[in-house]
C-alpha cells in the first residue's frame, strides 16, 4: 500500500499544554533538533492516521504571529513558506479570548485550523461554558475539539478532524471587520501585490497587504528591494493616520481584538457571579482602601516581635560562647605562645572579639527578620504592601512607585539607592533618592536590640516596630515638604500592577534567600567591622593628654576618647552627652553594625581583660558541656518564645491575661542579658537611650550610602542630604529626650 | 464598538488610584490575560512603560552576584508622559544582574 505523507503544525501560545498534545499525538516517535541557524528547539514526532503517515511539527509557544520575537517569526515563516497541511491550534479553555488572537492570525494566513480545546476540565471547573458549535461557526466553521491533553481526552477525535480536514484541504477564509478606511487601503495594496506574481506566488496577498501597512519589520526586510510596493504601503498608512487618527497597526490589531470579542460574546458563557480564587478573596481584604493599611502595619509589627523575641535565646546563647568559650580558648592560646599581655592580646581580647564577636551575636535575630520577610516577599504579600502604601504616598503628593526602593531599604539602603532608577522622572527620583536613608536597614537592627533588651525587656519588639514607623512618617512628611518646595512637578500617574497570585511561602527560596543575606551581613563582619574595631582599638590605645602609654592608657584620655568628648556636648541636650555615645556614633558612620562592636569595645572589652585571670577559667571539657547544655536550654526557650507570640499579643489588649509557656520554670527570674546590656543599663538613662535609638535610625546610614548617593546624584545632594538627616536625627532625639523630661519620664 | 486597545491607555490616563491588572480587566470585562496583551501592544508602541525592579541593582559593597537585598517585586505599568527623563543618571555605573 502507498503510503503518502502530510505535515502538520502544532501551534499555541506559552503554557496551553501544547507539548502535552504533541506527545499525546505522537507517543515515542519524536526527534528533537534546532529549528536551522537558530537556537529555537525544534520537535517533530510521527504518526499515522489510517495508514497515511502525519509528521508533527511542534512550534514555538508564541502569542501571536507578528515579528516581535525569534519564535513568533519562526512559526510565520514556517506557515506562509511550508504550507502544513494542517494546523492544530492548541487553546486554553481557561482563557480562550487571549487565545484566540493567535487563531485569528492564523485564519488569516487560510490555512486549514482546528482548535484543540485544552485544559476544558479547569474552564469548567471555574463555571466557563464554551459552546463548541457556535465558537466553530463564528470561526468559520474551524473544527473544534475539546481535550483534556493530560488524560488524553480528545485525542482520538483531534486525529480523526486532522484526517477528515486534510483530505479535501478545506480552507476557511475568516472576515475581520475592519476600519473602512482600514479595509479600502488592505484591498488596494492587496491589488499592488497581486500585480508581483512573484510575491502572489509566495505570499497570501490580502495577509502581505496587511502586513505591509502594520509596518512588518521582517516583512519590509525581506522586501527590500520592492522599493516601490514599500512607498505605496507607507503612503497607504499615512493616509489611513491622517483620515482615522490612529496608526494602520492599532487599527489592525483592535480589529482583530473586535471581531474575538464578538466570537467570545456568543461562544462563551460567563457565570453571573465570577468564581473567585482564594488570591481574589485574600486580595479583597488585604489591599483593601481602609483597611489594608492597618493590616499591613500588623504584619511589620509581628515580624519585629518574632525577631526580637524569638531569636533572643539564640542570641544570649551566641553571646555566652563568644564571650565565654571562645575567649577562654584564645586567652589561653596565647598563654601558650607567650603572648599573655601583649598588646596582641589586648587587641584580640579588648578589640576584635568584643567588637567584631559583639556583632556576630546578632546573627540568629537578623536570620530570623530575614526569614521573616523572606516569607512574606515568597507569598505574594510585598507586592500587595507596595500597592497598599501607594494610597498613603499618593495622599502626601508622592510617587507610589517610591515606595519601592523604600521597601528594598529595609535591607540595605545602597541597592535601594540604585532602584531608585525605576523612577524615570529625574525629580521624583531624587526625591525618593533623598528619603532613602530613613528606611530601617537591617545594619541598624543590632543597636535597637542590644538597647532594647537591655532598657525595654519584652517590649524590645514594640520599640523596634515604632523606629521604623518613624522612620516611614519622617521619610513622608519630609517628602511632601520637598514636593511642595523643592521638587514640584506634576501628580504622578498611578501605575497598574501585576499581582501575582498568593501562594504558600517555598522553605527552599526562603532559606536561599535569608542564608545569602546573612551571610553578606558574616562577610561585612569579618571585612568593614574586623577593620574598624582594629583601627578603634588602635585610637583607644594611643595616649593624647600626657597620661599613660602605648596600649595602657584610660580610654577617654586615649585619641578616640578626646577626640569623641570634643563632639559630645552636641548631644547633651539629647540626654547622650557622653564621650562613649559620640564616639560609637562617630565609627557608625562607616556600618551601623560599627556602634554595637565600639560600645562593645568601650564597655565590654576593659572588662574581659580585667576579669581575665581574677576568675577561674573552665576546663575545655567544661566548656564544650557548657555549649551542649546551654544550646538545649536555647532551643527550649526558642520554643517556647513561639508559642508565647500569640499570648504575649494577646495580653497587650487591656483586661486579657492569657498565661505564657513556661517550659523551663524560670518565668519570674531575671532574664539573661549579655555583658554589654548590663554595660549600657549603667551609662544611659532609658529615656537617653531612646533617644540615642532614634538617632541612628535618622542620621546617614554609612559611608556605602553616601558613596551611592553621590554616584547617582551628585555632591551638592549628598552634602544636603547630610545636613538634613543629622538635623533632624537631632532635633528628634532632643524632642523625645527634652519631651520625656516634661512628661515625668525621668532622666 | 469603542476600540478596546484605546480604552486601555484612556484607563491609564484617568485613573485616581492604582489598580492591579486582575482589576483592570474586571472593570473592562476582558479575561487578564487579554489586558496583558493589550498592555504589551502598548508598551511596543511606547505609550506605556513596562517596570520591573526584580534582582538588579549595582553594588558598590563588594557583593559577589546578585545583591540579597533587592525584593524581587513583580512587573507593573505606567503611562509614558512628556515629563518623563528617562536618561539613566550619569553615574557611569553598569547595574548588575
Amino acid at each position: 500500500m502507498a503510503v503518502t505523507t502530510m505535515k502538520i503544525a502544532l501551534a499555541g501560545n506559552p503554557n496551553v499544554g501544547k507539548s502535552t498534545i504533541f506527545n499525546a499525538l505522537t507517543g515515542s516517535k519524536q526527534h528533537v533538533g534546532n529549528w536551522p541557524g537558530k537556537t529555537v528547539e525544534k520537535k517533530e514526532g510521527h504518526l499515522f492516521i489510517e495508514g497515511q503517515e502525519v509528521i508533527v511539527v511542534d512550534l514555538p509557544g508564541t502569542y501571536s504571529l507578528t515579528a516581535y520575537s525569534i519564535e513568533e517569526v519562526i512559526s510565520r515563516d514556517f506557515i506562509v513558506h511550508e504550507r502544513p497541511g494542517v494546523v492544530v491550534a492548541v487553546v486554553d479553555a481557561v482563557n480562550l479570548e487571549r487565545n484566540l488572537y493567535l487563531v485569528t492570525q492564523l485564519l488569516e494566513l487560510e490555512v486549514p485550523v482546528i482548535i484543540a480545546l485544552n485544559m476544558s476540565d479547569i474552564a469548567q471547573s471555574r463555571g466557563l461554558t464554551i459552546d463548541t458549535s457556535i465558537l466553530s461557526a463564528q470561526l468559520s466553521g474551524v473544527p473544534v475539539i475539546k481535550t483534556i491533553g493530560t488524560s488524553g481526552v480528545g485525542v482520538d477525535a483531534l486525529k480523526s478532524a486532522i484526517h477528515q480536514l486534510a483530505s479535501p484541504a478545506i480552507k476557511q477564509p475568516v472576515s475581520i471587520d475592519y476600519d473602512p478606511e482600514l479595509e479600502r487601503e488592505i484591498q488596494l495594496l492587496e491589488v499592488e501585490v497581486r500585480a508581483i506574481p512573484e510575491l502572489a506566488d509566495k505570499y497570501l496577498p490580502r495577509w502581505l497587504a496587511i502586513k505591509l501597512l502594520e509596518a512588518d519589520e521582517d516583512i519590509t526586510e525581506r522586501l527590500s528591494h520592492y522599493s516601490e510596493l514599500l512607498a505605496q504601503a507607507e503612503q497607504a498608512a499615512e493616509r489611513i493616520e491622517a483620515t482615522t487618527g490612529d496608526d494602520a497597526e492599532t487599527l489592525i490589531t483592535d480589529g482583530r481584538y473586535g471581531f474575538i470579542n464578538t466570537v467570545v460574546s456568543q461562544a462563551l458563557y460567563r457565570p453571573q457571579v465570577a468564581i473567585e480564587t482564594t488570591s481574589d478573596k485574600l486580595d479583597r481584604i488585604l489591599t483593601h482602601k481602609y483597611y489594608g493599611m492597618p493590616i499591613f502595619l500588623l504584619m511589620m509589627w509581628l515580624v519585629f516581635q518574632m525577631t526580637a523575641n524569638v531569636s533572643a535565646p539564640l542570641l544570649d546563647w551566641v553571646d555566652g560562647i563568644i564571650s565565654g568559650p571562645i575567649t577562654h580558648w584564645v586567652s589561653s592560646l596565647l598563654g601558650l605562645v607567650g603572648l599573655q599581655g601583649s598588646w596582641i592580646a589586648s587587641l584580640l581580647l579588648d578589640g576584635v572579639i568584643p567588637g567584631v564577636g559583639g556583632v556576630l551575636v546578632f546573627v540568629p535575630v537578623l536570620t530570623t527578620l530575614y526569614l521573616a520577610i523572606g516569607a512574606l516577599e515568597d507569598s505574594g504579600y510585598m507586592a500587595r504592601a507596595a500597592f497598599v502604601m501607594d494610597r498613603v504616598m499618593r495622599a502626601m503628593g508622592l510617587h507610589g512607585k517610591s515606595f519601592l526602593p523604600m521597601l528594598v531599604g529595609f535591607g540595605c539602603t545602597v541597592p535601594a539607592v540604585y532602584a531608585t532608577r525605576t523612577l524615570e522622572n529625574e525629580s521624583d527620583r531624587k526625591l525618593t533618592g533623598f528619603l532613602l536613608t530613613f528606611m530601617s536597614c537591617g545594619a541598624r537592627l543590632p543597636v535597637y536590640l542590644v538597647i532594647g533588651a537591655a532598657f525595654f525587656g519584652a517590649q524590645s519588639g514594640n520599640l523596634i516596630f515604632g523606629l521604623y514607623i518613624l522612620g516611614i512618617v519622617i521619610a513622608l512628611l519630609t517628602g511632601w515638604g520637598l514636593k511642595k518646595t523643592v521638587y514640584r512637578n506634576k501628580p504622578p500617574q498611578p501605575f497598574v500592577m501585576e499581582l501575582p497570585p498568593y501562594r504558600a511561602p517555598r522553605l527552599r527560596d526562603v532559606w536561599r534567600q535569608t542564608w545569602e543575606r546573612t551571610s553578606e551581613f558574616v562577610r561585612k563582619a569579618g571585612t568593614v567591622i574586623l577593620l574598624s574595631t582594629m583601627v578603634i582599638w588602635l585610637l583607644m590605645a594611643i595616649p593624647v593628654r600626657g597620661e599613660g602609654e602605648f596600649n595602657n592608657v584610660a580610654p577617654e584620655n586615649s585619641v578616640f576618647g578626646v577626640v569623641s568628648d570634643v563632639i559630645a556636648p552636641v548631644f547633651a541636650p539629647a540626654g547622650f552627652g557622653t564621650w562613649q555615645a559620640s564616639g560609637s556614633l562617630i565609627t557608625g558612620f562607616v556600618a551601623k553594625e560599627v556602634i554595637v562592636g565600639t560600645l562593645s569595645q568601650i564597655y565590654v572589652g576593659e572588662a574581659e581583660t580585667a576579669d581575665v585571670g581574677i576568675e577561674p577559667v573552665p576546663t575545655l571539657a567544661e566548656d564544650i558541656a557548657f555549649v551542649g547544655t546551654s544550646f538545649v536550654d536555647t532551643s527550649i526557650l526558642t520554643a517556647q518564645e513561639i508559642v508565647n507570640i500569640v499570648p504575649r499579643t494577646l495580653n497587650l489588649v487591656p483586661f486579657i491575661h492569657i498565661p505564657e509557656a513556661d517550659f523551663l520554670g524560670t518565668a519570674g527570674e531575671s532574664e539573661d542579658t549579655t555583658a554589654l546590656e548590663t554595660a549600657l543599663t549603667q551609662a544611659f538613662t532609658p529615656l537617653a537611650a531612646a533617644a540615642f535609638s532614634v538617632f541612628i535610625l535618622l542620621y546617614t546610614p554609612c559611608m556605602a550610602v553616601v558613596a551611592a548617593m553621590r554616584q547617582e546624584f551628585g555632591k551638592q545632594f549628598v552634602f544636603y542630604q547630610i545636613a538634613y538627616t543629622f538635623g533632624v536625627a537631632w532635633l528628634m532625639a532632643v524632642i523625645v529626650y527634652q519631651g520625656g523630661l516634661l512628661l515625668g519620664f525621668g532622666g | 464598538m469603542a476600540s478596546q486597545l484605546r480604552e486601555v491607555l484612556n484607563r491609564f490616563s484617568d485613573q485616581s488610584a492604582p489598580l492591579s491588572i486582575n482589576q483592570m480587566a474586571h472593570d473592562m470585562g476582558l479575561e487578564p490575560g487579554v489586558l496583558h496583551s493589550m498592555i504589551d501592544y502598548w508598551v511596543r508602541k511606547g505609550k506605556l512603560r513596562e517596570i520591573n525592579s526584580s534582582g538588579q541593582a549595582c553594588t558598590t559593597c563588594g557583593v559577589k552576584g546578585t545583591c540579597p537585598f533587592t525584593v524581587a517585586l513583580p512587573r507593573y505599568y505606567e503611562l509614558v508622559t512628556d515629563q518623563d527623563n528617562p536618561s539613566c543618571p550619569p553615574c557611569g555605573c553598569q547595574p548588575k544582574t
